[in-house]
């Protein structure tokens, strides 16, 4: 890892246009101004790696996607048109069997 | 600068620039949102591994009241002018029933209605989790 030493207001340069500048220091806690390019990503790293698990979770291929998509609304339609929150204490219609 | 070669002609390409954490080099996804009218899903599939896709929601059917504040260097970034610019989507994980199934409220996709660029941003707002229950609302 490169260390670099720096002061309040001073920067790093990171390739042609990139440029990290320290804002304010004030404790243990670092403000830094990150100036990048649209197509870096800029991220804290815990959220990051919290993004990276979540997408690779969610992620699936367009026929499972189709598959799964299907098998839920086939589920909802045997329901029928139930509403989600019947606890109104009116009389719900019963399902057709 | 219209590319469709596999896709629909009419089907949305969206440019994420910055990729997708934990999918460095994918970069453009179509959005498909033929499952019928009354589906609230869509899908985004890679266009550079059409075996990736994910499934999207906008927020607005299961979650009426979220909304997003974007910094300006984002706003910048999607070359939004005005709020009603941006479409929001939501990363869906399907379970085998809706109850079992979240969405990814930390993480929103953005994207600029009339260029197509999108990002997925990250809520610094406490309170936003990746994993939310889509009948949590």
């Amino acid at each position: 890892m490169l260390v670099v030493t720096r002061r309040s207001e001073q920067s790093t340069v990171i390739g042609d246009d990139i440029v990290v500048t320290v804002l304010e220091i004030r404790g243990d806690s670092v403000r830094l101004g990150i100036q990048a390019p649209g197509e870096v990503g800029v991220y804290r790293e815990e959220v990051y790696v919290e993004l990276e698990r979540a997408n690779r979770d969610s992620a699936t291929s367009p026929a499972a996607a189709v598959v799964q998509l299907a098998a839920l609304k086939e589920r909802r339609d045997r329901r029928g048109a139930r509403p989600r929150r019947a606890s109104t204490g009116a009389q719900a219609p019963r399902a057709q069997a | 600068m219209t590319q469709t070669s596999d896709v629909l002609e009419d089907t949305p390409i969206l440019r994420f620039a910055a990729g997708l954490p934990g999918f460095a080099g994918t970069h453009r996804f179509a959005l498909i949102e033929a499952f019928g009218c009354e589906s609230p899903f869509a899908l985004l599939r890679s266009v550079e591994d059409p075996d990736l896709a994910f499934v999207v929601t906008h927020s607005a059917p299961f979650f009426p009241n979220y909304s997003i504040d974007l910094d300006d260097a984002e706003v910048e970034r999607l070359g939004l002018v005005t709020s009603d610019d941006a479409i929001v989507l939501l990363i869906v994980t399907l379970g085998s029933t809706l109850e079992d199934s979240t969405a990814n409220l930390l993480g929103p996709i953005v994207v600029n209605r009339t260029t197509c660029e999108a990002m997925q941003v990250v809520l610094s707002d406490p309170g936003r989790d990746a994993k939310t229950p889509l009948l949590a609302a």
